[in-house]
């Protein structure tokens, strides 16, 4: 199976999943960007020759009190948590599961929300992926060969290294953030949707782009090169052709992620499904909140299928074909979500757009002070810590009930089998933000309420990650085991979870730094954290309260990103 | 009679598709023997273990062990199965296992599930694994994760996890095919003295006869699936070794 099939999950900033699980299981480390460790790892090499068994137990010990501390500040057992009185509400939210709103006014409306969100989407990806390609070219050594000769370093120029710092802004902003910004400036237009997904994703494509050019033989180019072709052209001749491949795939597996985020930025006013189903949440119209929810599961399990089987044949044809019903559905897009890019242009974006930006000067702390910028920060923080505990607790059993064992398999097994891949689809295809309002029916509001809502989303992006490792891990080991009579639970014990876990521990280490990005979708609905701070700027206007909050927000992510690194090199 | 060997095959065809693999083979071994299988690559080596360990079905002929039908089945693992350790040229270790657990995981047949799995919490019997590691030398790196081993570290974990085992019969599958002359000499006779010591019957398949001749009393050519000779090492003569290649290089 291809690496690419690992490639599952929303957006992660810093490198792209399937491909940061890649370098896990072959090279140390991709990044260069931290060369002090690299630098440190010399050092004790040279001290101690001998590769050791790494420690465990201060990573362990330092998780629990982290546990403990990150429960402890939420409140958990401090005060009450659960809101008992909330209960008769979830009882008539759950009985409308059976009767989704079906009158014909309400489902042609849904009918055409859905056509929004899925052009939102469409335009989205193209946005991100022709973003991506452009500085994914740029970005990557292939331009900047300057010699034909193999031993002559080639040089880029420092504007693309800058370059590539600079894509960690867009990337460390979540759409939502984007979407927010756009809003203020071109009000409600299709292209907020259509830009805050184009310009994260956007960025998020090109260093995928530029990693994937970087990885293809140069051989091809250097012929051209040395036969007098010029520099572009030796590109698309010569390192194009062979990784195009790649990335049309990728380019598949982004509107997967898009149609998600799509979904989470009607929710804040852009339109399509997630505006409708503010719209039903506010007005207790559970109903047709189901009819929503259902729609929302079954694009999802639609583009997903899809996707992951572009991905898992990239034949020419089905290639060819996906290419074909993409320009179909952008094309529809187009007038489905009566694109006017003009408005980009228009002397009123441009007025507003300067308005905001004097308004937006000088940065200023929240209206509470600089003390409870802190104190979300932290909150974001242990949010995000709790929901990625929670998410891995669950997905773990989860994921081995529910891996499909190689061999025969018994009908139960099977049953099993699928409804735990139903529930980790329902649990992803429903964004944060929704599981927010929902856990808020029966939990005070506060930063619990968002690690619950945030963890039960992950649980099923993890699991759907745990059962592929679950499903690729060598069989081998385990076989080994059967022959020599040990039984089915010990020989999984000792033949498959150790090399399992371990992967797991990464992938949950990576969604952690996701997590912590995503805090601000479901900060935005109360539960706590910067993206409450961010949502009280909002509504009042203070812009110069929001760069700072953007500011603490990115700070926050660099930083799990950081130790999300550090931690996945300590225990490989 | 099958029950006088300790491993009888009688007639012994496997079939992969169109294609005979092993070819009714004859062939036994007593407990405490050591035999080497040799051939060219796709004679039948790896087939031939297979059907040892009950890997690799028969499409005719039968198989005993112990005096029973060797079968694809959990009650003859539970019983015939966990006698038989095998060690893979690929090892099949859990690398990010301690070595104690990769060696441990030989009782696995024996062990109750729930001691199985404490011992991966506290491990048990740590002192007949420490006695079994000091015997191969590596008793130091008993708190070692397997994959930060060297590779011939890890050849003698598989040893250990095969001894550990405590079979009647091992079975190594091209143990020295990965290594170089000299630890492939190391590994053979590590691997012969320690089944001698146990008492364990040993059957090695090896690329290299001069290697097999210097450990094992026995040897038996194997050529497109059929055996070419089966005689005790001092007989094997250079023109018996080359017959079986020569044959082959022919018959492509």
């Amino acid at each position: 199976m291809s690496d690419a099939s690992l490639d599952t999950t929303r957006s992660n900033p810093s490198t792209d999943f399937g491909r940061l699980s890649k370098f896990e299981g072959t090279a140390p480390s991709n990044r260069k960007l931290f060369a002090p460790r690299q630098h440190a790892s010399k050092i004790s090499l040279l001290w101690n020759p001998k590769p050791t068994t790494p420690r465990r137990w201060p990573i362990v010990v330092g998780f629990l009190v982290a546990l403990g501390w990150c429960l402890w500040s939420a409140g958990v057992g401090r005060r009450a948590q659960f809101n008992p009185r909330g209960w008769p509400l979830v009882h008539k939210f759950a009985s409308a599961a059976l009767k989704p709103e079906l009158g014909s006014q309400f489902v042609s409306s849904v009918a055409r929300a859905t056509a929004t969100t899925v052009g939102y989407a469409a335009l989205g990806t193209l946005g991100s992926v022709v973003i991506g390609a452009v500085f994914g070219l740029v970005l990557s050594n292939a331009l900047w060969r300057t010699s034909t000769v193999k031993t002559v370093p080639m040089k880029r120029p420092w504007a693309a290294h800058l370059g590539c710092s600079a894509l960690n802004i867009p990337r460390g902003m979540h759409e939502a953030v984007w979407g927010l910004l756009f809003v203020n400036i071109l009000g409600r237009d299709p292209l907020v949707a259509i830009l805050a997904i184009a310009i994260p994703y956007g960025a998020i494509t090109a260093k995928v782009y530029s990693e994937l050019i970087d990885e293809t033989s140069w051989e091809e180019a250097r012929a051209l090169r040395s036969s007098g072709a010029s520099r572009v052209s030796a590109v698309f001749y010569g390192v194009l052709p062979s990784t195009a491949r790649d990335l049309a795939s990728y380019g598949f597996y982004r509107f997967e992620c898009s149609i998600r985020a799509a979904v989470i930025l009607g929710m804040i006013g852009a339109g399509g499904l997630g505006f409708q189903l503010m719209q039903s949440f506010d007005g207790l119209a559970y109903r047709e909140m189901w009819t929503v929810l259902y729609v929302l599961i079954a694009i999802s399990l639609l583009a997903e299928a899809l996707s992951s089987r572009l991905r898992k044949s990239p034949s020419a044809r089905n290639l060819r074909l996906g290419g074909i019903g993409a320009g179909i559905v952008v094309a529809i897009s187009v007038f489905s979500v009566k694109l006017r890019p003009w408005t980009l242009w228009s002397p009123r974006t441009r007025t507003q757009f300067v308005d905001i930006a004097k308004r937006s000067w000088p940065p200023r702390p929240p209206f509470e002070g600089w003390g409870s910028l802190v104190t979300a920060m932290r909150q974001t923080l242990e949010l995000s810590f709790l929901a990625i505990v929670l998410a891995t607790a669950l997905s773990i059993p989860v994921a081995i009930l529910g891996a499909r064992r190689t061999g025969s398999q018994s009908t139960p097994g099977r049953l099993v089998g699928a409804a735990v891949r139903l529930v980790a689809i329902i649990s992803r295809s429903i964004p944060p933000t929704v599981w927010a309002l929902l856990v808020l029916f029966v939990v005070f509001p506060g930063p619990f309420p968002g690690a619950i809502a945030l963890g039960i989303y992950t649980f099923g992006v993890l699991t759907r990650l745990f059962l592929e490792v679950l499903e690729n891990s060598d069989p081998r080991p385990a076989r080994g085991l059967h022959q020599i009579g040990a039984r089915g639970s010990t020989r999984f014990a000792y033949g498959i979870l150790p090399e399992a876990a371990s992967r797991w521990t990464a992938f949950s280490l990576y969604r952690w730094e996701v997590a912590a990005r995503e805090s601000v979708v479901v900060g935005v609905v109360g539960a706590g954290g910067l993206g409450r701070i961010l949502q009280d700027q909002r509504t009042s206007f203070d812009f110069r309260g929001m760069v700072v909050t953007i500011g603490a927000l990115i700070i926050v992510t660099w930083f799990v990103d950081r130790l999300s690194t550090r931690l996945r090199s300590a225990l490989r | 009679m099958p029950s006088d060997f300790l491993l009888f095959l009688d007639r012994a065809t496997v079939r992969f598709g169109d294609n005979t693999v092993l070819n009714g083979v004859e062939f036994n071994v007593g407990s405490g023997e050591c035999v080497a299988l040799v051939g060219p690559s796709g004679a039948g080596k790896s087939t031939l273990i297979g059907v040892c360990n009950g890997t690799v079905s028969l499409a005719s002929g039968s198989a005993y062990f112990a005096g029973n039908t060797i079968a694809d089945t959990d009650a003859w693992r539970q019983s015939g199965g966990r006698q038989i350790a095998t060690i893979y040229q690929q090892l099949q270790l859990s690398n990010r296992l301690k070595v104690v657990h990769n060696v441990n995981a030989g009782k696995l047949g024996q062990w109750s599930t729930l001691k199985a799995l404490g011992s991966l919490v506290r491990p048990r019997e740590v002192l007949e694994v420490t006695a079994l590691l000091q015997r191969l030398g590596i008793s130091d790196k008993i708190r070692m994760r397997t994959d930060l081993l060297s590779g011939g570290e890890q050849q003698r974990v598989a040893i250990a996890r095969a001894l550990r085992q405590e079979p009647l019969l091992i079975l190594a599958d091209e143990p020295t095919a990965a290594l170089d002359p000299a630890r492939a000499e190391e590994v053979m006779s590590l691997l012969t003295e320690v089944a001698r010591e146990a008492g364990h019957a040993l059957i090695v398949s090896q690329h290299d006869a001069a290697l097999a001749q210097r450990h094992c009393q026995r040897i038996v050519g194997l050529r497109s699936g059929s055996i070419a000779f089966d005689l005790p090492s001092e007989n094997v003569t250079q023109q018996l070794f080359g017959s079986l290649y020569e044959i082959a290089a022919a018959a492509k």
